[in-house]
């Protein structure tokens, strides 16, 4: 016979939740990676019902781009500028500004960088590195005005930095439908950077960018881990009143930081047009903004992480593109796609943090 | 004279969607649900309609009740991710409209719905305001022009007149004390959630059906993030919400009327205004005042009973 007293049909049984103190990394490792395998899954679906052969899915994503040493190039020269947005993502946030702005941070570099090449400001051998700083310094000064709103006025830093974004993409079309339109043809796009101002590859076909992409992410693991500023950051970002009550200068700490993530959004900018485009074109940031914020926000604001992420996410533009070529998929999925994963994995923090417990017959 | 006669009757064509989104976005953050989802469910709105208009050959009226459905039905995904896996409200929101965006991009192209024409209302004359000098123009608008104010006095009713809408601010202010008042926190969370965003997928709707009277890809174009602006600007009460989404038409009406008139400014700058001045409106409300004790008194924190304070 059952033993009745521990039987309860289906529907009776009740569950409770009870939070989690804490979770061993493994465990935390491993519901993570369920997730994604998750988010995969249910890509790789919408892949399919899109009309990607199932066969060509694994094919199209990890032979042909991981496999092969040339689109294994491709990826790498993708991750660069990925890399540089998914770290002025993680600056921002780890100084608790949701700077939603990368991409009008980017246009205003590359608007910058173009700006030096077009006007032909410096000598031919130092042209690239000013067009650098060039495009640091105006990423950064369009960063400037959210995040003093947010510590003067207390604006909504979202809403701020989005509408900051319209008003470059704005600007930027107006350039490149403007007085900035190539005069050899009538498209909307720059005149095309000379030779010395592109990005140059270095060995085997791996470009500056790439090289400049890993030095900029040591640069952030320092800035963040070891330098005294990171250490007053990791302050505020944990406990911004005690932080101010024990001297730390709060608003400096965070108004530099995340002028910081507007330089290196605006790099990005730079990376695009000199290393991919070579000229400045008017949508050459689509997609980057939402990338740095996904790639940050998996990544837990980990520089290390976010480079990995970077790439990851690169083989992800990577495949998008060549599925645009050969199966008519609209770039948009990249997005989708992107915005699945996030969606899984933020989930998956109510598994680590919760634990479901079945409540016996009587004891509730 | 015929220039402000015709910018006058333009200017509830672009009102109506920033009051519709914002007045969803109100009910849902009265809740204690911060919303930022607004831009992502509009998009799905607006591709629904048009998707619904092509499908159904032009029944106009369904075509917008199916777009509010599918946007209530994307909120649930919200729902989810806010009420019951609790992340982050600023994540999830951003994640929603980043999953719209992607969504309704795809589906757009995939389905072959860009740029395909539909009909929309035949417009309606309320005679005898119709015959007015000026201001003629206002009165002969589409039918929903004239059925927004209705939905207003109705949402206002029952957010500030009934027990619903008692409830509802009650989960929005103070959930615990909700809650031990018997009052299911997260049900009427999810209700708010889903409510709100059926006005806000009117809202996208109305911008492709009725408006443009085609789909293009975000064609939304920041107009869901204004509405949040437009919200905060509005301290959380419909009514200036819907006189700040009347000053946001009367500015976006401007634009294609400046056009015509041949005043040649770079257009883009033009496109600009309505972005900067969501920006001076909310450094005005900055300045104007420092106190938030409009705001709900829950907004943005989560709902966990077994983490009570």
């Amino acid at each position: 016979m059952f033993d009745t007293t521990n039987f309860q049909p289906l529907l009776a049984r009740r569950y409770t939740l009870e939070v989690r103190q804490q979770m061993a990394w493994y465990w935390q490792a491993q519901v993570i990676a369920l997730a994604l395998l998750v988010g995969m899954l249910i890509s790789a679906a919408i892949l399919v019902s899109a009309g990607v052969p199932a066969g060509e899915l694994l094919n199209e994503f990890v032979i042909l781009t991981l496999f092969d040493s040339q689109s294994l190039r491709a990826v790498l020269f993708q991750a660069a500028p990925l890399i540089m947005v998914g770290l002025a993502g993680c600056l921002a946030f780890r100084a608790r500004f949701w700077n939603l702005g990368l991409e009008g941070q980017m246009i205003w570099g590359a608007i910058g960088a173009t700006a030096i090449s077009l006007f032909e400001i410096g000598p031919p051998s130092l042209r690239l590195p000013l067009m650098m700083v060039c495009a640091m310094a105006c990423g950064l000064l369009w960063a400037l005005a959210p995040v003093l709103l947010k510590l003067h006025l207390k604006v909504n830093e979202i809403i701020s930095t989005l509408m900051l974004n319209y008003i470059a993409i704005n600007f930027l079309l107006h350039l490149v439908y403007g007085s900035w339109k190539d005069p050899r043809d009538s498209f909307p796009y720059s005149p095309q950077y000379k030779v010395f101002e592109r990005l140059p590859e270095l060995f085997d076909g791996v470009s500056l960018a790439v090289v400049l992409a890993l030095v900029v992410a040591l640069f952030v693991l320092w800035f963040t881990g070891i330098s005294r500023a990171g250490l007053y950051l990791r302050f505020v970002d944990s406990s911004p009143g005690v932080a101010r009550a024990v001297g730390v200068p709060v608003k400096r700490v965070i108004l530099g930081t995340v002028l910081l993530s507007g330089a290196l959004a605006g790099l990005a900018g730079l990376m695009i047009t000199a290393g991919q485009e070579g000229r400045l074109t008017h949508s050459f940031y689509a997609g980057y903004g939402f990338s740095g914020i996904l790639i940050a926000f998996l990544a837990r604001n980990q520089p290390i992480a976010a480079t990995v992420v970077a790439v990851l996410v690169a083989t992800l533009f990577v495949a998008g593109r060549s599925l645009q070529v050969f199966y008519q998929i609209p770039f948009s999925m990249v997005q989708l796609i992107q915005a699945i994963l996030v969606i899984c994995v933020a989930s998956s923090e109510f598994f680590i943090r919760h634990r479901i417990r079945r409540i016996q017959g009587g004891q509730v | 004279m015929d220039m402000i006669a015709s910018w006058i009757g333009n200017i509830p064509d672009f009102a109506v969607p920033f009051a519709l989104a914002a007045l969803g976005l109100i009910v849902i953050e009265r809740s204690g649900v911060l919303a930022l989802g607004a831009e992502g469910l509009m998009l799905v709105g607006a591709l629904a309609g048009i998707g619904a208009s092509l499908m159904t050959g032009g029944a106009t009226v369904w075509a917008l009740i199916l777009a509010m459905c599918a946007a209530g039905v994307v909120s649930l995904l919200f729902a989810l991710m806010v009420l019951v896996m609790r992340i982050n409200q600023v994540i999830a929101g951003l994640a929603l409209v980043f999953f719209c965006q992607g969504l309704t991009g795809l589906l757009g192209t995939l389905l072959d719905w860009t740029n395909k024409p539909v009909a929309g209302l035949q417009s309606l004359s309320l005679w005898p305001f119709s015959e007015l000098p000026v201001v003629g123009k206002l009165f002969v608008q589409n039918p929903l022009v004239f059925v927004t104010p209705l939905i207003f006095v109705v949402v206002v009713l029952v957010l500030n007149r009934s027990v619903l809408g008692l409830r509802l601010r009650a989960v929005g202010e103070n959930p615990q004390a909700a809650d031990a008042a018997g009052i299911p926190v997260l049900g009427y969370r999810c209700a708010a959630i889903v409510a709100g965003s059926m006005l806000i997928g009117l809202a996208g709707a109305y911008i492709s059906v009725l408006s443009t009277k085609m789909w293009i890809a975000d064609m939304v174009g920041g107009r869901g993030w204004i509405a949040v602006a437009l919200v905060i600007f509005a301290r959380w009460s419909p009514w200036k919400a819907l006189a700040g989404a009347v000053l946001f038409g009367c500015i976006e009406a401007l634009i294609p009327q400046m056009a015509a008139s041949g005043i040649r400014l770079p257009q883009y700058f033009v496109f600009m205004t309505p972005y900067a001045v969501t920006l001076g409106v909310m450094i005005w409300v900055a300045l104007a005042s420092r106190d938030s004790s409009s705001q709900p008194g829950a907004l943005g924190e989560p709902f966990i009973r077994e983490e009570r304070r």
